[in-house]
């Protein structure tokens, strides 16, 4: 069986599921007497398919094109398709990667055949390959098999497949050649951006020393950016129990409770908070709490170091001001 | 755009690891066991029985008194008692009649709350050790998977597609998006207990509703570490009367377990007239009752549940048979109204379920042309005995406790018949009376020693859901919540729901409904007791939902 792997690199730098694969690849190969190619695609990667040219393979293919700098599901799947019409595998294999879950599934599609996604393994019986893929979350595997003309497409999941049993190539040299793929611009309907780290404004309210909790008292989302004043006035994180929250008032990574976070400042400022056990098991552990309700009766009184009975309409912004006098 | 989902194929697919579900797949895996070891042809797997459980394991949504008639289990698993986690017997079984301050028990315990030689038992731990014994049979239990739709073939059911895993609130896909699988199967087994969503979907797809439209009660019950010496293992006691009205039909529960622990509970039926009247606060009401406030003085709340049970019995249990489906368990309303036992029937009827799969399978032939004979198997088992003689037993109650006892007194001597034969019954919601502009009372608040709001109570319910995930109450219609209900009935989701979910809030000059999903211990009060029936109960995301491990 002939068989194309499709590597996966960013920036220059490999995704090493890759070389994962490449050890699925390579035992199919011996199982089933083939022939392995492996693809390395992008611009300025000539460094890579010399690397991987080390390992045992038939060639390498260098898929090179200034369109390809960065990547994008169209470019790829129009470049690749080239590939693959020319080298004609019976089975193209892939890292399941993200980015293979982007645009793999469109490159088979756009040939008219269907994917395998996501394989913890194959066997070969019987002449015919067979592949193992989880289902129900690992709690059971099912057996998947082709039918139909090849090519072919399955990915594998990472970690199913262990790199270092990947075997060198006898010469240390496999043949890297350049195949070359026309791709226009107007072919490409995605615009890479600038690559940018998950910008999660992940606040770690754990690591907060003062917060300014809001709770159901806050009554409407304009009210929120008084509570916001206060907070900046202190140096304070905002948070919120959980009703806040579940209205999109503030994100959820701000809540503290049980199904929030669980916080432990020294300074824990409960604004119209009524103090459910819910939210009380998140916050309890603060060195110092300050309860602002109206309630006389609020729970959260119970467990205030100092309990304010009034409006935090009055609190908050009286607080704000006076903070902000002392700042000078 | 269609979703190309994954198809899983099965023999038998059962809906629910319940008593009714567990058993059924038990007993098929042992005759099929038997029937391959005897080299009977076809030969049969036990791999191709799959079961799915919403609850993150098996037994954590199981929720009982529980006192079990050990029957159906000796013959399911003969060496029960060698293992099984059986509580304690029960010793002593007592009627209890409360009034606000007193109480007396009736000198001679009346029959139906006879309790000897059944056990106190933890539901969810007993379901926990079934399903042990299930998954070593070679069972697939797949927890943290709920049946969200049923796959509907020829004149019944063909199998069941899972819940999609990983929309956010808007129903969009997040990173770990996984849609539903399509488990196609011969026979699908509905096991989801009380008012199930799917089985509720068949039933009035396929018409298979009895004379009688289900009638349903919500059990509430807390789980209690006492001081030592407050009660004896095995003792249970069921109160009647007070806090509840004549014109109600329920009562509470006491049952002494081991480790000085009780569970105790009211059970109310939801077709009352008030739709204000807040069960969650009758029965911390009923609590301060001097006989249970001498019981739990000094004791401390462990755990919290809420459930829905089926009252309707022999009139009210659907058409329990489709092509390629049957319907077992509380879903198929296999349950004792007038001695409050479920666990044993359900049992059985998974059992007997699972002998009519046994023969269809071998026959190659899933229709109602074999699977009828699931009907004749409990026509002809101790389900029929049992649920016939008290057939109109709930019916009788209608118009309060004295009619109740006197017509229920006459079937006692009539083998069940009594005066009228089959005894009618209304759907539970009509019973409601307007609140013809009645103010609203104030909510219990509890004390948190002895009686707790119900946020505190759901905290001690283990609820925990995704958070970020389509609602999974399904109101149809947000308007009539906010000017229909509000005028007419004063919004009774507010009051009837034990895990306060429901709650209207302040919108200009009006209310409308605020839905905490995340709080909701899975107990379908809210699916059956709107009294609009548009609101419907749909399952999570799999996992979700309460945790009633040693319950």
């Amino acid at each position: 069986m002939n068989i194309l792997v499709v590597t996966e690199q960013r920036q220059g730098k490999w995704n090493n599921t890759s070389f994962e694969t490449l050890v699925a690849a390579q035992q199919i190969t011996s199982a089933t007497s083939g022939t392995l190619s492996v693809v390395v695609i992008g611009k300025g990667v000539a460094g890579l398919a010399q690397e991987v040219a080390g390992e045992n393979v038939a060639e390498v293919l260098l898929v090179e094109h200034d369109l390809l700098e960065n990547y994008t599901p169209d470019g790829y799947c129009i470049a690749l398709k080239q590939v693959i019409e020319a080298a004609k595998p019976d089975l193209v294999l892939f890292p399941h990667t993200y980015q293979v879950r982007d645009f793999a599934p469109k490159l088979a599609a756009s040939l008219g055949k269907g994917m395998v996604g996501d394989c913890i393994g194959f066997r070969h019986e019987g002449g015919k390959l067979v592949f193992v893929r989880q289902m129900f979350q690992g709690r059971t595997v099912a057996d998947v098999t082709f039918t139909g003309a090849a090519p072919w497409f399955a990915s594998f999941q990472s970690g199913a497949f262990r790199a270092d049993l990947l075997a060198a190539h006898p010469s240390r040299k496999a043949p890297v050649n350049a195949v070359s793929v026309g791709l226009k611009p107007e072919q490409i309907r995605t615009k890479p951006l600038e690559l940018f780290k998950e910008a999660k404004s992940s606040v770690d309210l754990t690591q907060a020393r003062l917060i300014v909790a809001i709770g159901r008292g806050i009554k409407a989302p304009e009210n929120i950016a008084q509570a916001e004043a206060l907070a900046k006035a202190m140096g304070a994180e905002i948070a919120a129990s959980r009703p806040i929250c579940d209205e999109g008032w503030l994100p959820m990574e701000r809540q503290i409770g049980s199904s929030g976070q669980t916080v432990a400042p020294k300074l824990y400022m409960a604004l119209g908070i009524s103090g459910a056990i819910q939210h009380v098991v998140g916050m309890k552990g603060a060195r110092t709490i300050v309860a602002v309700n109206k309630d006389q009766n609020a729970p959260i009184f119970e467990i205030a170091d100092y309990g304010v009975v009034g409006d935090i309409f009055e609190v908050m912004p009286a607080l704000t001001e006076e903070l902000q006098k002392t700042k000078g | 755009m269609a979703i190309l989902r994954e198809q899983l194929e099965a023999d038998v697919l059962i809906v629910g690891a319940g008593p009714a579900g567990l058993s059924c797949a038990l007993h098929l895996a042992n005759l099929i066991k038997k029937h391959n070891a005897s080299g009977a042809k076809p030969e049969l797997s036990a791999e191709n029985i799959y079961v799915l459980e919403k609850g993150r394991e098996i037994g954590a949504h199981q929720l009982s008194g529980a006192i079990m008639n050990p029957k159906a289990l000796a013959e399911l698993v003969p060496d029960f008692e060698k293992s099984a986690p059986l509580d304690t017997p029960v010793t002593d079984s007592a009627a209890l009649i409360f009034t606000k301050k007193s109480w007396y028990r009736t000198p001679i315990t009346p029959p139906p709350f006879d309790n000897s030689g059944n056990y106190v038992i933890s539901l969810s731990k007993m379901m926990k050790w079934l399903g042990g014994l299930v998954e070593a049979a070679g069972v697939n239990v797949f927890k943290e998977f709920g049946g969200a739709e049923l796959i509907y073939e020829r004149e019944g059911i063909g199998g069941v597609i899972t819940e999609d895993k990983g929309l956010d609130k808007n129903g969009k896909p997040k990173d770990n998006y996984t849609p539903g699988y399509e488990l196609r199967s011969k026979v699908t087994v509905l096991a989801e207990g009380p008012r199930g969503s799917l089985t509720k979907q068949l039933v009035a797809k396929k018409k298979l509703d009895n004379i009688n439209p289900q009638s349903y009660g919500l059990g509430i019950k807390e789980l209690w570490e006492v001081q030592p010496g407050k009660i004896k293992p095995g003792f249970v006691a069921h109160t009647l009367g007070w806090p509840l009205s004549t014109k109600m039909y329920g009562g509470g529960w006491i049952y002494g377990l081991s480790n000085n622990r009780v569970s105790i509970g009211l059970v109310v039926a939801l077709e009352y007239a008030d739709p204000r009247f807040d069960p969650h606060a009758a029965f911390q009401t009923w609590k301060t009752h001097p006989f249970l406030c001498e019981l739990l003085d000094g004791g401390k709340m462990v755990r919290y549940g809420a459930k829905s049970l089926p009252y309707g019995g022999w009139y009210a249990m659907p058409r329990n048979y489709v092509d390629g489906g049957l319907i077992v368990g509380d879903s198929g309303s296999f349950l004792d109204s007038q001695r409050l036992k479920g666990v044993h029937l359900a049992m059985k009827s998974g059992m007997l379920a699972a002998e009519t799969i046994f023969e269809a399978l071998k026959e190659g032939d899933t229709s109602t042309k074999t699977l009828r004979l699931y009907q004749e198997k409990i026509e002809h088992s101790y389900i029929k005995d049992e649920l016939w003689k008290v057939r109109n037993f709930h019916q009788s109650f209608h118009n309060g406790l004295f009619e109740g006892l006197v017509l229920s007194g006459v079937q006692e001597i009539t083998g069940g018949r009594g005066l009228v034969d089959p005894m009618r019954t209304h759907e539970g919601h009509e019973a409601y009376t307007q609140i013809h502009g009645r103010t609203a009372p104030e909510r219990f608040k509890g004390d948190g020693q002895l009686t707790f709001d119900r946020l505190t109570d759901v905290y001690h319910s283990g609820t925990r859901h995704e958070e970020d995930q389509p609602c999974h109450l399904k109101v149809h219609d947000l308007n009539i919540c906010s000017t229909r209900c509000v005028e007419e009935y004063g919004n009774p989701c507010q009051y009837f729901c034990p895990a306060a979910v429901y709650e209207m809030v302040k919108e200009g000059n009006g209310v409308k409904l605020k839905i905490n999903a995340a709080n909701c211990v899975h107990c379908k009060t809210c699916d059956i007791a709107d009294p609009y029936q548009i609101i419907d109960w749909t399952v999570p995301e799999g996992g979700g939902g309460p945790n009633y491990d040693g319950m």
